[in-house]
């Protein structure tokens, strides 16, 4: 009988490029499982996906939640006898994932390569600058008006008063962003799941919770363990990234507020009270939480910076899936304070810029999301909310057997 | 002194079974042969082993004969507690420069004891890896060649050394006995400077400081050896338990990138070998053991199957990464079985960490410009009159190392001619 294997060229490639070149030394002694803080007894990792790798089992690494739940500390590198790497192997592996459940195909492939950078910045900025150029406010306001309104009148204004000019763009670029996220998000969270109870066998059960139940029982108790940060916390060698990942969480969620009651004064109450637009009050507290949430976001990113600046010295591969979201999120903070600033101080033409570059920056945050690192937000909140219910009664009921 | 390089001298730098077996090669056919050793006696690891491979001999079995053959060899000259201090010169006219350390008895010694019943300090036994004490002034052990006694000077009194040098009726103590440095003209050298168990100290994960209940393979032959601290019978070191269950840590140390890079070769083998051991003391313990691969290469095959067999004998497919020390005097061992995809946390009585070999000469031998590779083994190159035999060579068996110090013997002569 002869045999003719295919190596899977195209699955090594993207292992190499996300930083996981090193996935060939493994010889499975298992010591990396024993090192993770994080691996459970019964269902340890990262060992297995390590020979999943090798051998090329995409099928099985998607589907597996252990990919997710890994936190990328560094444990197991420190103890692994043949420099294997198995944590930045795993990071490479959530990257092909996140590119393989990404939707449109595209533009998954496209945010998996440096390359490809000035298309991706070029996406939003052509975008952004078209949408400018339509909506007829491409002019610098005055010093008293830039004064008084800030950037609310960056796509013009209209006397149209239920819908401002300048939220119809915004919503347009950012909604319309944000709308293509959500739908990936969907459509590969959905996958994820399907694959995950498929690999216990759970996928066409007779009894699985309603989605109060899913959220209450499974996906609440997860979300509140990520903002405990209690897995970071168990890391012993790159403990410090809780110091920035944990600031950064509290600042998206803290300017996600802002945002919502931001669109709601202006938006919604400013229909009837046309004195609510325009910037929000310096002294108001909803502007401290905005002021301290974009501070926090770039203290945040500048120790998460520097701490992957010190993994790379200490061997980690320079990979630019690890470093986009990285430049992106910086970006967004950079640019928010500073056209924030450069509104306080009153100047005109490099405030617009500013906010130009600013708009672009969270532009990409939000297309990008499903395809960049970002998008553990979505899939490892899933997987550790899979975590829960591979141990619950739903799984355990013999009737589901 | 003579110049002996000119009659195709041989210097044999250690003395364990690969020195010993070279020596006798090189002097058999004709040469003459400095055999240099830095321990008081000679056998090296042999020596401190219970058994050995390949018929599971106790060591009394090949070195006696072997001490025989070099004392009634006039060709062989012994030096002990001697190190080499600097090398000169090149293939067939070498010129080398040693220091032999005091031993603080000279050979009137008749090994009567009467010395060691006056002393009264005791040092850990460095013959059983500090498990015991001995007087300060001893016997490194039982069949010990030469069969002379060794003084611990720093570790005793003034009153002490007094009382010792008084009960010598040989007027064999000689307390001011100074280093001594010679020279030797020889035309080839053989570095058969053999091996140290890696310190299993530098393995932080297995936290081998934290129990008495972890000990390292070779402790655990000297556990089971006659001659040893437990006159033979396998107990826990600290509260003497006679353990119930056992486990075994493969490739502590070896194979791994932070320790040292190459497999020791011998530490599959060992471990089957000292489940023997534990079978014969104690035939329902039972016995985990926890690998990478396994490794009993040529016919120690049908030795594994023996013990593979075994109902007692759980092997385990996955690294011990982690050891916890326990209140009752156990530790527990934490691995991941690779085939079952599930960890293991087993609790035992007494582990015994496989731990490699690390070649001996280390640093010394780079100071002395002496060929290494990579993992500190002596490169053997004819071309430059420096040969290597033994565990100084690779990691290897007895066996084997009979082989290389065969090899190296005949290079050596080829160069003397």
């Amino acid at each position: 009988m002869t045999m003719n294997v295919q190596p899977d060229l195209e699955f090594i490639r993207a292992m190499k490029e996300a930083g996981g070149n090193t996935l060939k030394q493994c010889y499975q002694c298992a010591t990396c499982s024993v090192a993770c803080p994080l691996s459970s007894d019964t269902k340890p990792f990262p060992r297995k996906e390590m020979i999943l790798a090798q051998w090329g089992l995409k099928d099985q690494l998607i589907a597996d939640p252990n990919v997710y739940l890994c936190h990328h500390c560094g444990d197991c590198i420190a103890l692994c006898p043949r420099g294997a790497r198995p944590g930045d192997v795993l990071g490479a592996i959530r990257a092909y994932v996140y590119r393989s459940l990404g939707w449109p195909k595209g533009l998954a492939d496209l945010c998996s390569k440096a390359k490809n950078l000035p298309v991706l910045i070029g996406i939003p900025a052509v975008v952004i600058f078209f949408m400018w150029l339509i909506s007829g406010g491409m002019h610098f306001p005055s010093g008293e008006q830039f004064a008084k309104v800030g950037y609310t009148h960056f796509f013009g204004h209209w006397d149209f008063r239920l819908l401002a000019k300048n939220v119809l763009f915004i919503d347009i670029i950012m909604l319309g962003s944000v709308g293509i996220a959500v739908f990936s998000l969907y459509k590969g969270a959905s996958a994820l799941w399907n694959g995950m109870t498929a690999s216990i066998g759970q996928n066409e059960v007779l009894y699985r919770p309603s989605v109060p139940q899913f959220i209450k029982q499974f996906l609440w108790p997860a979300i509140l363990e990520i903002l405990a940060h209690k897995r970071f916390r168990e890391c012993t060698i790159n403990a410090d990234r809780v110091r920035g990942h944990q600031p950064l969480v509290w600042a998206f969620i803290g300017l996600f507020f802002v945002t919502c009651y931001s669109l709601f004064v202006q938006d919604v109450l400013g229909i009837f009270w046309p004195s609510m637009h325009g910037p929000l009050s310096m002294w108001g507290p909803v502007k401290w939480v905005a002021n301290v949430a974009a501070v926090a976001m770039i203290m945040g990113t500048v120790i998460l910076w520097q701490n992957r600046n010190k993994m790379e010295a200490a061997g980690t591969a320079n990979t630019f899936y690890d470093w986009f979201l990285i430049w992106i999120i910086m970006g967004v903070g950079v640019t928010g304070l500073a056209a924030e600033v450069l509104r306080l101080v009153g100047v005109v033409s490099l405030g617009y810029i500013v906010y130009y570059v600013h708009l672009i920056s969270v532009m990409m945050l939000f297309l990008y999301l499903p395809y960049t690192k970002f998008a553990h937000i979505v899939y490892r909140t899933l997987a550790m909310a899979f975590e829960r219910y591979r141990e619950s009664s739903y799984v355990k009921n013999p009737l589901n057997g | 002194m003579s110049n002996t390089a000119g009659n195709g001298a041989v210097l044999v730098v250690g003395g364990g079974i690969s020195g010993l077996t070279a020596a006798l090669e090189a002097a058999e056919v004709g040469n003459d042969v400095f055999l240099v050793e830095k321990n008081a006696y000679f056998g090296g690891r042999v020596a401190q082993l219970n058994q050995y491979f390949p018929k599971l001999c106790p060591p009394t079995c090949g070195l006696e004969i072997n001490f025989k053959r070099i004392k009634d060899n006039r060709r062989i000259r012994t030096y002990t507690l001697t190190t080499v201090k600097s090398v000169s010169g090149g293939p067939g006219n070498f010129e080398v420069q040693l220091e032999t350390a005091p031993r603080y008895i000279n050979a009137n010694c008749t090994a009567c004891g009467d010395c060691a019943q006056a002393c009264g300090e005791e040092i850990a036994d460095p013959f059983n890896f500090g498990m015991n004490t001995t007087k300060a002034v001893y016997l490194p052990h039982e069949m010990a060649f030469p069969r002379r006694y060794v003084l611990a000077k720093e570790a005793c009194s003034a009153a002490s050394l007094d009382a010792i040098k008084a009960a010598c009726k040989y007027n064999a103590v000689d307390l001011d006995m100074q280093p001594q440095t010679f020279t030797l003209k020889v035309s080839s050298i053989i570095w058969s400077t053999g091996w140290n168990p890696y310190d299993p100290a530098k393995i932080t994960n297995l936290n081998f400081s934290s129990s008495k209940a972890i000990v390292t393979n070779m402790m655990m032959e000297r556990l089971a050896a006659a001659n040893g601290p437990t006159k033979g019978k396998i107990l826990r070191p600290g509260d003497g338990k006679e353990p119930a269950s056992f486990a075994f840590v493969q490739c502590a140390g070896s194979r791994d990138e932070n320790h040292l890079q190459h497999c020791s070769y011998i530490c599959c083998m060992a471990t089957f070998k000292q489940i023997s051991y534990i079978r014969a003391q104690y035939p329902d313990a039972k016995i985990y053991v926890f690998y990478i691969d396994l490794r009993t290469p040529g016919k120690y095959e049908h030795f594994r199957e023996k013990f593979m067999a075994d109902a007692n004998t759980t092997f385990i497919k996955g690294k011990v990464a982690d050891i916890v020390a326990e209140r009752d005097g156990g530790v527990t061992v934490t691995a991941e079985n690779a085939i079952t995809g599930a960890k293991v946390h087993q609790k035992v009585d007494l582990c015994v960490l496989a731990t490699g070999m690390e070649p001996a000469l280390g640093e010394q031998g780079k100071a002395l410009n002496v060929a290494m590779d990579g993992n500190g083994f002596v490169v053997s190159d004819a071309a430059k009159g420096m040969l290597s035999a033994g565990c100084a060579k690779a990691a290897v068996d007895v066996y084997t190392s009979g082989q290389a110090s065969t090899a190296a013997a005949l290079k050596a002569i080829q160069i003397g001619r």
